[in-house]
């Protein structure tokens, strides 16, 4: 009865995931050469997608391009769709703020503001919200217990963010992305720079997180793309190599591609 | 399939690889000299069954030792994974083949002692040597990696439960016509059931290695007929 009952809650999840982010054919150049060669995939909702791959491969330029910061740059361009909920945010006339408050991003470097705790949270949610200070008091305390981080820094909201140990930096830098209540977040390594236990602590948050947000997160770290993601995609070379479920992937992949570099044996 | 970066790892893989068809040449070496005893009343064959099955368990132990290690060290993934986790499956059904020949052996003494013995035991030694050759082919096909010999090698097993029933009923018959069988054929039919539990890990071997090469499991719906259970036809 029970397994019957499972196998009926699977195969509803498994038929209506709703997608958050849509990639159509989507090219990108830096400068004349191409690092994202006609990449299609579809991100659902409140999962985590990981996207593993050789340096080089194009994984980090995929994540820069779900919320344009590669226009920080010139000479980087992007041609293709990106739908986010139906919307082309590579459109023109897309709000780039509007667009990066939805889309949150935390760095493989922890990069907190030089500025106290509290302000790295409150900085943020300043510039799209006008709030009491009891308000934003609470706004705060929220992000910061969201980031896991609230019991070892609520005694000291005053001090320097950078006075910090780098975990708890960067779930620093998380508490902030939250705070402005994204949709998407997007991490770019975000424990390459971390110590086991600290790393432990960010999975921990990305499971809690996913409840509530679409997450996208390149990692080096195979055994972590398989611990925390749903999906997973291997690109090598610009080109999306295999898009499959994490546990597909990882036990068996349909790719010789994927296989030889995730059992090491690439190159 | 290209070599691994780090060469210690295929190192690492080969020798548990080794380990595997070292159990399995053991598991086969044991069935047939375990049958021959019986067959032959040879007990002192019996007792190289039994002494056999301390290597077996030793051999066992390594590999799940090494294999430990190696997914501690290595944390192998994708067909590195299956083929280590699928050696420890392979290890655990083919310690179960040596115990189950070690029980055949065990029992040559017993049925030695009846005069009629050599022809009782007779009728399960084609039994045996259809076992054998299930124990010795699964472990061939693997090595040469022979994914649709493998499928075929697990649906043969029902070959081996045929002659099970059929084995079954004709010591049923002997014990029939001559109460002094009784003794000889009850332990002749835990020797027919030992062989046919043998078949059934060669079966779970056969499956197993299907996934370690595929990724895919076999389907799991597989010909079974024991109809040992069924009344005894009226005498």
């Amino acid at each position: 009865m029970l397994s019957n009952e499972i196998i009926t809650a699977d195969v509803i999840n498994a038929a209506t995931p709703k997608t958050k982010i849509e990639v159509k054919n989507l090219n990108f150049y830096y400068g004349e050469s191409k690092a994202l060669k006609d990449i299609t995939l579809s991100l659902p909702e409140r999962s985590v997608t990981a996207f593993i791959g050789p340096s080089g491969c194009g994984k980090s330029t995929l994540l820069r391009v779900f919320n344009r910061i590669y226009e920080l740059y010139p000479k980087q361009r992007a041609d293709g769709e990106v739908l986010l909920d139906g919307t082309n945010i590579l459109d023109r006339s897309q709000d780039l703020n509007l667009l990066r408050t939805k889309i949150g991003m935390v760095f493989q470097k922890p990069t907190p503001f030089p500025m106290s705790i509290y302000e790295n949270i409150a900085f943020g949610i300043r510039l799209y919200e006008k709030l009491t200070k009891a308000e934003m008091d609470e706004r705060v305390e929220q992000a910061l217990k969201r980031a896991a981080l609230w019991t070892e820094v609520k005694d000291k909201l005053d001090a320097s963010g950078t006075s910090l140990s780098g975990g708890q930096q960067q779930r620093l830098c998380i508490a902030r992305t939250v705070a402005v209540k994204p949709e998407v977040i997007l991490l770019d390594e975000p424990c390459s720079a971390l110590d086991p236990l600290s790393t432990a602590r960010i999975e921990e948050l990305i499971d809690e997180l996913q409840a509530d947000y679409t997450i996208v997160i390149v990692t080096h770290n195979m055994q972590q793309a398989a611990r925390v993601s749903a999906q997973t995609a291997f690109m090598y070379l610009g080109e999306l190599i295999e898009f499959d479920k994490t546990e597909k992937i990882f036990t068996a992949p349909s790719e010789k591609r994927t296989q030889d570099y995730i059992t090491g044996r690439f190159g | 399939m290209a070599e691994h970066t780090v060469t210690s790892f295929d190192d690492d893989l080969a020798h548990i690889s080794r380990l595997v068809g070292a159990m399995a040449d053991l598991a086969g070496t044991m069935v047939g000299d375990a049958t021959r005893a019986l067959i032959e009343s040879d007990t002192g064959l019996a007792q190289r069954v039994v002494s056999d099955d301390v290597v077996m368990d030793a051999r066992q132990r390594e590999l799940d030792n090494r294999a430990i290690t190696l997914i501690a060290k290595r944390q192998p993934m994708a067909d590195d994974l299956r083929a280590v986790v699928g050696a420890i499956r392979m290890a655990g059904d083919l310690e179960r083949i040596g115990d189950l020949a070690k029980n055949i052996a065990k029992r040559v003494g017993a049925v030695g002692q009846g005069s009629m013995s050599r022809d009782l035991s007779h009728s399960i030694d084609a039994m045996a040597q259809l076992v054998l050759i299930q124990v010795k082919g699964v472990v061939e096909e693997y090595s040469a990696g022979d994914t649709a010999a493998l499928a075929r090698l697990r649906n043969d097993d029902e070959r081996i439960d045929v002659k099970y029933t059929s084995v079954f009923r004709e010591l049923l018959t002997y014990m029939m016509e001559d109460p002094r069988n009784i003794t000889a054929c009850t332990h002749l039919l835990f020797c027919a059931k030992n062989l046919e539990r043998i078949g059934d890990h060669v079966t779970n071997i056969a499956e197993n290695a299907y996934y370690v090469l595929t990724g895919e499991q076999l389907p799991a719906a597989r010909p079974k007929t024991d109809e040992t259970a069924m009344p005894a036809p009226a005498a």
